[in-house]
C-alpha cells in the first residue's frame, strides 16, 4: 500500500519556524503534501499548498502545528503534532531528519480549532437547510412569522450557536433518533440542537434534550396519541441521577415553576422539537380541549433522597445513572397535610387526592406521579417506610368496592357499567402509580400530577431512559 | 448588498423555505373582499369599479381607506380588517 | 400585506408599474412575497374614464390574485 504524508504549519508558530529546514526536505517530496494555514510564503519552498479556508486540516482533526500525519492508502497509520524528532524520523523513516534540531519542542493551536474560524468551521458542517432572514424584519418578529415559537420569544438559531450547542454532546449531528409524529419526520442530533438553541438551552443540557426526545418516541410512550388527544396531557420530564445537578438544574425550592434556566429549557426542547419537526400543533394535530402551561415546559429533577430509592432505581438502572423519566402528565394538584405525623394518616390524604384523578369514579385509567415533598418524606424515613411500602399503602387505600364506582353511584352519570358493582378495584394499573421526592425544605405540601386517561398497552406508559453524553 | 440574518431551520423541512403567503379561496363568490384605499389620488375611481366587478361576482365588499398614504395603516383599521374580511385588497401605489 | 396575511387575511396589493422594481425589493427585505398586480404609470392625471379602463383591464389578473386558479 503507498505511503503518503500530510504536514501542517503555519508561519506564526515559533516551533513550525524552528523546523524550517526539515520543512524545506519534505516539501519537494511526492509522497507529501505540505499545507500552510496563514502564508503560502512559508516554508520559502516550492510546493506549499495554502489551506485558506482551513477546511484540509480540519478535515484531518489537526489540533496542533506542526503536524505530521501518515496514510497507507485511505486509512491514517501514525500521527504526531508539535516537533518530536524521534517521532518525525520513525514515521517517514528518515533516520537523519532534523539531526540538528531540538529533540523535543511543543507547538501551536492549530488555526482550525481556534476562534473564529473553528466556529466558521463546524457552522459549515451543518446540514440542515439554511433560512436567510430578510434584512428589514425584525429578527424577533421574523421567527415568530415563521411559525417557530410556542408563543413566547425563541433563540435565533444562528449556524454558530448551533455548532456551539452540538458541543455540549460526542453524538454524531448526522445521527438520526426516530421518526417524531405526528408527521413522522426523522429527526437528527443537528436538528434536535436547533431547537434546544431556539428554547435557550446551554450546551450541557443537549444531552439530556436527546435523551428526552429519544424516550418521547419511545413506543411504549404513545407520543402520537398524547399529541392527538383532546385530553390535557403533554410530556413532563423528571431528570434523575448526579448529571442534573452538575448542569444546575432544581430539585428543590420551587422545582415544578420557574426560574431555573435548566428546567426551563430542557423542557422547552423537547416541546419545540415535537412542534417543529413533528408539525404538532394546537387545532392542528394537537387536538386539546385545554391543554395545561405544562405544555410549555415541564420538567424538574428528583431531588436524591438517601432513604429512598430514586427513579434510576425504580428503573432496574445504577442508583447514579443518569436518566429521563417522560411521562404524559397535565396540571399540578396540591395536597396539603400539615398535621401527620405518622405515615398512615399521610398516606390517608394522599389517597383521597389521588382518587380524583381525571374523576373519582374512573379507575384502571390515567396513572398518576405523587411528588412528595422533603417534609413529608420525612414523616416516612421516620418511621422506617422505604417508597415500596408507601407505594403498597396506597395501593390498598385506593382500592374501592364497585358500588361506589358504578355509574349513577353519588349522583355522577360517570363510572363503571353496573354489572361490576361486586368486584372491587384499584384506582391505578399495576404500576401506575409513581412516587417521585422533589421541593424545598419547608413546606407540608406534595402534589399530585395526574397522568393522560390512556395509559399502558393502550396508551402511554412512563418510560425511563438513560443519558448518553 | 446586505443579506438578513442566517438561520437554521427548525422543522422537518417539508415547508418550502420562502415563505408563502395564505392560500386562496377557490372563488370570492360568498366573501366578504376588503378593499383599502391607500389614499392616492384616483385610486377612489379606480376601486369603485372594482368593487362593481366584485359584487356582480358573487363578493360582499366593503370599503376603508388609510387616513394617510405616508404610513402603514393604523393597527386599529388592521384588526377591524381582520374581522370583518375574508380577503384585502390594497390599491392604488403610484 | 404582511400584517393582513398574517392576521388571516390573504390578498393582494395593486400599484403603477413605477412601483414594480421597488415591490421587489420589498418582498425580498421583508422576506414575504406579497400578491401584485400593476397598472400601466401614470396614475394621478388619468380622468375618471381613463381610470375605469385601466381597472377593467386589470381586472381578470386582480380576481386570478383573490381566487386560486382552476
Amino acid at each position: 500500500m503507498s505511503q503518503r504524508y500530510v504536514v501542517v504549519v503555519k508561519a506564526d508558530c515559533p516551533t513550525c519556524q524552528l523546523i524550517a529546514p526539515v520543512l524545506e526536505a519534505l516539501a519537494p517530496r511526492e509522497t507529501v503534501a505540505l499545507w500552510s494555514q496563514d502564508d503560502p510564503a512559508f516554508p520559502a519552498v516550492s510546493g506549499v499548498q495554502h489551506d485558506v479556508t482551513l477546511k484540509a486540516s480540519f478535515d484531518l482533526g489537526v489540533e496542533i502545528v506542526p503536524a505530521l500525519i501518515a496514510f497507507s492508502g485511505e486509512e491514517e497509520v501514525a500521527r504526531c503534532e508539535g516537533w518530536e524528532r524521534a517521532a518525525w524520523q520513525s514515521i517517514l523513516e528518515d533516520p537523519t531528519l532534523g539531526a540538528e534540531l531540538p529533540a523535543l519542542r511543543p507547538g501551536c493551536a492549530s488555526l482550525s480549532v481556534t476562534p473564529p474560524h473553528s466556529e466558521r468551521l463546524r457552522a459549515e458542517r451543518l446540514a440542515a437547510r439554511r433560512v436567510t432572514l430578510g434584512q428589514e424584519e425584525d429578527i424577533q418578529e421574523a421567527l415568530f412569522d415563521r411559525g417557530w415559537s410556542d408563543g413566547l420569544p425563541v433563540v435565533p438559531p444562528t449556524p454558530e450557536r448551533v455548532a456551539r450547542m452540538l458541543e455540549g454532546t460526542s453524538r454524531d449531528p448526522a445521527e438520526v433518533l426516530g421518526d417524531v409524529p405526528p408527521n413522522l419526520v426523522p429527526v437528527t442530533v443537528e436538528k434536535v440542537a436547533i431547537n434546544a438553541v431556539l428554547a435557550g438551552c446551554k450546551p450541557e443540557y443537549l444531552p439530556v434534550v436527546l435523551a428526552a426526545v429519544e424516550a418521547a418516541l419511545l413506543p411504549p410512550f404513545c407520543m402520537h396519541g398524547l399529541l392527538a388527544t383532546t385530553y390535557f396531557s403533554g410530556p413532563m420530564v423528571v431528570v434523575c441521577g448526579p448529571l442534573a445537578k452538575a448542569i444546575g438544574m432544581n430539585s428543590q425550592g420551587n422545582a415544578l415553576g420557574q426560574g431555573n434556566r435548566a428546567n426551563a429549557t430542557i423542557g422547552r426542547a423537547l416541546q419545540l422539537v415535537i412542534r417543529n419537526v413533528g408539525g404538532g400543533r394546537p387545532q392542528g394535530v394537537d387536538r386539546a380541549t385545554l391543554g395545561n402551561p405544562g405544555k410549555y415546559t415541564f420538567c424538574f429533577a428528583e431531588d436524591g433522597d438517601p432513604k429512598w430509592s430514586n427513579l434510576n432505581e425504580d428503573a432496574g438502572l445504577p442508583r447514579n445513572a443518569n436518566s429521563v423519566t417522560l411521562f404524559a402528565a397535565d396540571g399540578v394538584q396540591g395536597i396539603v397535610d400539615q398535621k401527620a405525623r405518622t405515615p398512615e394518616p399521610l398516606c390517608r390524604s394522599f389517597a383521597e387526592a389521588l382518587k380524583v384523578v381525571s374523576h373519582p369514579k374512573m379507575v384502571q385509567a390515567a396513572d398518576a406521579f405523587l411528588v412528595v415533598s422533603p417534609e413529608h418524606a420525612r414523616v416516612f424515613h421516620d418511621a422506617g417506610w422505604s417508597k415500596e411500602a408507601v407505594t403498597k399503602t396506597l395501593r390498598d387505600y385506593l382500592t374501592r368496592p364497585g358500588q361506589e364506582l358504578i355509574r349513577g353511584a353519588g349522583g355522577m352519570e360517570e363510572g363503571l357499567p353496573p354489572a361490576l358493582a361486586e368486584r372491587s378495584f384499584e384506582k391505578f394499573r399495576e404500576g401506575g402509580l409513581r412516587l417521585v421526592r422533589a421541593g424545598g425544605e419547608a413546606g407540608m405540601f406534595s402534589a399530585v400530577i395526574g397522568g393522560w386517561g390512556a395509559s399502558g398497552t393502550i396508551g402511554s406508559s412512563p418510560v425511563t431512559h438513560e443519558i448518553r453524553l | 448588498m446586505s443579506t438578513g440574518l442566517v438561520v437554521m431551520d427548525p422543522t422537518g423541512e417539508s415547508a418550502p423555505a420562502a415563505r408563502t403567503p395564505l392560500p386562496l379561496p377557490a372563488s370570492v363568490a360568498g366573501k366578504v373582499v376588503g378593499l383599502l384605499d391607500i389614499s392616492k389620488p384616483r385610486g377612489d375611481v379606480f376601486l369603485d369599479h372594482v368593487e362593481g366587478k366584485l359584487k356582480a361576482a358573487g363578493a360582499e365588499v366593503r370599503r376603508y381607506s388609510k387616513p394617510t398614504f405616508t404610513r402603514p395603516a393604523p393597527t386599529a383599521l388592521r384588526q377591524q380588517i381582520a374581522e370583518e374580511c375574508d380577503l384585502v385588497l390594497e390599491a392604488l401605489a403610484d | 400585506m404582511r400584517d393582513l396575511d398574517q392576521r388571516g387575511v390573504p390578498g393582494a396589493f395593486l400599484a403603477s408599474t413605477a412601483f414594480v422594481e421597488a415591490a421587489e425589493v420589498q418582498a425580498e427585505a421583508l422576506a414575504f412575497p406579497a400578491r401584485r398586480c400593476f397598472v400601466p404609470h401614470p396614475i394621478q392625471d388619468r380622468t375618471d374614464a381613463e381610470m375605469v379602463g385601466l381597472a377593467e383591464a386589470a381586472w381578470e389578473e386582480i380576481l386570478g390574485n383573490l381566487q386560486a386558479p382552476e
